[in-house]
C-alpha cells in the first residue's frame, strides 16, 4: 500500500504542478458556465424580469369594455405598463416608430358587440421593442377579451333560458370574476427538470468530469512515452498497484473538481441542488463511472495524444447526448441509450436533488452510473491492450 | 545473475534467440551489438518488465518475471531514454524512486544525499529537472537507479546523446560500481566503452550471441593479427612483390597503386623492416599506420558487417 500511496502523491503533486488540471476541472467550465449563462441568462433565472412597456391605443369604443381592457393593461403587476391613446389612423406608425410593445385598436361597437354575441374584431399590432414584453400583452389582451367573451356567453345563455336581465347579468359577472372549478399549481417536476442556468452548471460539471479523470488512467500513455513507466515497474512496486494509483488519481480529482464545480455554480450562479449528502452520492458515481471509461479508452489507443483525442470525442458525445449543454428528447431505443448515459443519470439525479429529492428517489441514476462503471471495467478487461501497458 | 536459454517472439522476429549468460557479483558484463540486435529485449526480460516466451532469469538467486517483487528489489535500471519526472526536483525524483525501492525513511534522506553528491547535483537538487542540462540529466537517471544500492544495475546504453565531459563522468561511476560488489549488465554499441568497462562481452547480433568472452578471448578468434597500411607513390608493385617475401607478413593487397595493406602477425616488431623494404623496392611513403585488432575487427568477422551499420 505504501508504493500505492507514493505513487498518488506523486501524481497529485506533478498534476498541481503543472497547472493543467485546475485549467481545464475548473477555470474552464466555470468560465463556459458564465459565458452561457450571460448567453442565455433571462432565461436561466426562471424567474424573468420585465421591462417597462407601453401601450399605443384607439378606442372608437362608446361602451364601457374598451376603457376597461386599457384600465386592466395599466393595471398589470408583473410588468409597469403605460398606456398611451391616440387616433385610430396613428396607431400604426406610433406603435411601429416609438418603440411601443404593442398597439391595439378598439373598433366602435366592441362593447355592445360583446354584450349580444355579436362579433367585433379587435386590431393588434406588434411594436419594434421586446418580443418577450409584446407577447406577453398579447397574452394579457387575450385573456381579458377571453373573460369578457366568456361574461357575455354566459349572461345571454341565461336570457335564453328566461333568467331575468339582472341576474343573467349577475350570472355573467360570476362567470369571470368567481372561483375556478380546476386550480393550476406550481410543484416539482417528477423527471428531475432543472431551470436552465442550474441545467448549465450540473450539464458543464459532468462533461468536464470526464475530461478530468483523463489525468489519471490516461496519464499511464504519458508516462509510457516520458519512460518512467518502465522504470516503475521495473522497482519493487506491485504490479497492480501501478493502475490503482492511476484510476484512484483520476477518481479523486473528478470527485473534487466536480464538488468544487457544484458549490462555484451554487455560489456564483445563485441556484440549489439540494442536499450535500444526495450530492456526494451522485459526485461519487459520476466520478466512478468517468474513470472506468478511461480504462477502456486506454486500452484501445497507442500515444497520450491518441488518449486526449479519444477522451475529448467520447466526453463531447457523452456530454452532448447527456443534455451538457441543452436538454435532448429522443424515443425508443435512442432513448433507452440516453438513459444509460452516465452523465444524462448525473443530471437527472441532480434535478431530483434539486428538487427535494433524497437517496431513495436518486436510486436510479445512482445505479445508472456504477452499472456504467462495472461494465466499462468488465470491457476493458476484455480488450486487447494497444498502449498503456505494452 | 543468470540468464537461462532466453528467447522472445515479436510476431515471425524472433528478437531474442536461445540466450545464456550469468554475472557475479563485481562484475560488468557488457552486451554490445549494434541496433536491432535485441540489447533491449534481452534487458526487459532481466528487468521483469515483459516475460520471456521462454527461457529464465534469476536474480539474485530469485525467479525474475513481471510480478516478482522480491527480485526486482535487487534490481537497478537505468532505461536508455531518460525516465525522470521534468516537472519534479532530482530530490523529489530520487525520494519518489526510493520509495518504490523500499527504502525507509531515514535510509533514504542520507542516500538521496550520497547520490545528489556524487552525480554533483547537490547544490541543484531544488530545481524542476526540466531546467537542467543534457548531462545532468542523464547523470540523475543514473543515480535513480543507483539509490536504493542494488545488487545488479542494468545501464542500457547510458552515454548516447551524452556530451564527452558527461560521457566520462558516467563511465567513470560506472566503473566504481564493481569495486562496491555491484553486478553491472552493460549494453552498448561503443566498442571502446565496452573495451573500459567490461570484464566480459557478449557479442550479440539477430538476437543471438556470436561469442562471448573477455576482451582478449575475443580477439584471438580474428586470429590476432595486425594491419599495416603503407600509403605512397613509385614502385608500389615492385614493393608489395619484396614485402611478400618478409617472415611474418602474411598477405600484401596492393589498393588502387597508392596503398598497401598488409595482414601480419605482431605488427609493431616487424614495422621497421617493412619499411625498410618497401623504401629499397622504390616506394616514396606518404605515411604509415598500424592497427591492432579490436572488439570492431571481431564482430566484422563474426558477422561480415561493420558494428555500426
Amino acid at each position: 500500500m505504501r508504493a500505492l500511496w507514493t505513487m498518488v502523491g506523486n501524481d497529485l503533486r506533478q498534476r498541481l504542478r503543472d497547472k493543467s488540471v485546475l485549467i481545464f476541472s475548473l477555470i474552464v467550465p466555470l468560465a463556459l458556465m458564465g459565458v452561457l449563462s450571460l448567453a442565455f441568462g433571462r432565461l436561466g433565472t426562471g424567474s424573468v424580469d420585465l421591462q417597462p412597456a407601453t401601450v399605443i391605443a384607439s378606442v372608437e369604443d362608446s361602451g364601457p369594455l374598451g376603457a376597461a381592457l386599457l384600465e386592466s393593461l395599466a393595471s398589470v403587476e408583473s410588468m409597469k405598463v403605460t398606456v398611451r391613446q391616440v387616433s385610430s389612423e396613428a396607431v400604426g406608425p406610433e406603435t411601429r416608430t416609438t418603440g411601443a410593445a404593442l398597439g391595439i385598436v378598439i373598433p366602435a361597437g366592441f362593447s355592445s358587440a360583446l354584450a349580444t354575441g355579436q362579433p367585433s374584431a379587435l386590431q393588434l399590432i406588434e411594436g419594434s421593442g421586446s418580443v418577450l414584453e409584446t407577447s406577453v400583452l398579447i397574452s394579457i389582451v387575450t385573456g381579458i377579451v377571453d373573460q369578457f367573451t366568456a361574461a357575455s356567453v354566459t349572461e345571454a345563455a341565461a336570457r335564453l333560458g328566461g333568467v331575468p336581465p339582472d341576474a343573467a347579468a349577475g350570472i355573467g359577472r360570476i362567470a369571470v370574476t368567481g372561483d375556478p372549478i380546476l386550480h393550476v399549481t406550481e410543484g416539482i417536476a417528477p423527471a428531475g427538470q432543472l431551470s436552465l442556468r442550474a441545467g448549465l452548471v450540473a450539464g458543464q460539471t459532468g462533461l468536464f468530469l470526464l475530461f478530468t479523470v483523463g489525468f489519471g488512467v490516461l496519464g499511464l500513455l504519458a508516462e509510457k512515452e516520458q519512460g518512467t513507466l518502465a522504470r516503475i515497474r521495473s522497482t519493487a512496486a506491485p504490479q497492480w498497484t501501478v493502475v490503482a494509483a492511476k484510476a484512484l488519481v483520476g477518481f479523486s480529482l473528478g470527485v473534487v473538481a466536480s464538488g468544487v464545480l457544484l458549490a462555484s455554480g451554487t455560489l456564483l450562479f445563485g441556484v440549489n441542488f439540494g442536499s450535500p449528502a444526495v450530492l456526494g452520492l451522485l459526485v461519487l458515481g459520476a466520478a466512478a463511472a468517468a474513470t472506468s471509461l478511461t480504462f477502456v479508452v486506454a486500452k484501445m489507443v497507442r500515444t497520450a495524444e491518441q488518449a486526449n483525442v479519444a477522451q475529448s470525442i467520447v466526453a463531447m458525445v457523452l456530454g452532448i447526448a447527456g443534455g451538457a449543454f441543452f436538454p435532448i428528447q429522443a424515443s425508443g431505443f435512442m432513448a433507452v441509450l440516453m438513459d444509460l448515459n452516465p452523465v444524462g443519470a448525473f443530471i437527472r439525479g441532480l434535478g431530483i436533488s434539486a428538487g427535494g429529492g433524497g437517496v431513495a428517489e436518486i436510486a436510479v441514476p445512482l445505479v445508472t452510473m456504477w452499472g456504467f462503471a462495472v461494465i466499462c471495467v468488465m470491457v476493458s478487461l476484455f480488450l486487447p491492450d494497444r498502449g498503456a501497458k505494452a | 545473475m543468470s540468464a537461462d536459454r532466453l528467447v522472445k517472439k515479436f510476431g515471425d522476429l524472433t528478437a531474442v534467440d536461445d540466450v545464456s549468460f550469468a554475472i557475479g557479483p563485481g562484475e560488468t558484463y557488457g552486451l554490445l551489438g549494434p541496433n536491432g540486435a535485441g540489447k533491449t529485449t534481452i534487458i526487459n526480460m532481466v528487468a521483469g518488465l515483459i516475460p520471456a516466451d521462454s527461457g529464465s532469469v534469476d536474480v539474485a538467486g530469485i525467479r525474475m518475471d513481471p510480478g516478482s517483487v522480491a527480485a526486482k528489489r535487487n534490481l537497478g535500471l537505468v532505461p536508455q531514454e531518460l525516465a525522470i519526472y521534468p516537472d519534479l526536483t532530482a530530490r523529489e525524483n530520487l525520494n519518489f524512486f526510493g520509495r518504490l525501492q523500499g527504502l525507509g525513511r531515514k535510509e533514504l534522506s542520507s542516500r538521496v544525499d550520497t547520490v545528489l553528491d556524487l552525480l554533483g547535483l547537490t547544490e541543484r537538487a531544488g530545481e524542476q529537472t526540466k531546467k537542467y542540462s543534457g548531462g545532468m540529466k542523464r547523470r540523475l537517471n543514473i543515480g535513480i537507479g543507483l539509490l536504493h544500492r542494488p545488487g545488479l544495475l542494468i545501464l542500457d546504453e547510458p552515454t548516447v546523446g551524452v556530451d564527452p565531459q558527461s560521457r566520462n563522468s558516467i563511465l567513470e561511476a560506472v566503473g566504481n560500481l564493481s569495486t562496491e560488489g555491484t553486478a553491472v549488465l552493460y549494453t552498448t554499441h561503443y566498442m571502446e566503452e565496452a573495451e573500459r568497462l567490461c570484464d566480459r562481452i557478449a557479442i550479440l547480433d539477430q538476437g543471438q550471441v556470436q561469442a562471448e568472452g573477455t576482451r582478449d578471448e575475443l580477439i584471438t578468434l580474428t586470429g590476432g593479427v595486425d594491419r599495416i597500411s603503407l600509403v605512397g607513390t613509385g614502385r608500389t608493385t615492385a614493393a608489395a612483390q619484396a614485402l611478400t617475401s618478409l617472415d611474418g607478413v602474411h598477405r600484401v593487397t596492393d589498393s588502387g597503386g597508392t596503398e598497401l595493406i598488409l595482414t601480419v602477425t605482431d605488427g609493431a616488431a616487424l614495422l621497421a623492416g617493412i619499411v625498410t623494404t618497401a623504401a629499397r623496392s622504390g616506394m616514396t611513403l606518404a605515411s604509415v599506420s598500424v592497427t591492432r585488432p579490436d572488439l570492431e575487427s571481431v564482430f566484422l568477422h563474426l558477422t561480415g558487417k561493420a558494428l555500426r551499420d
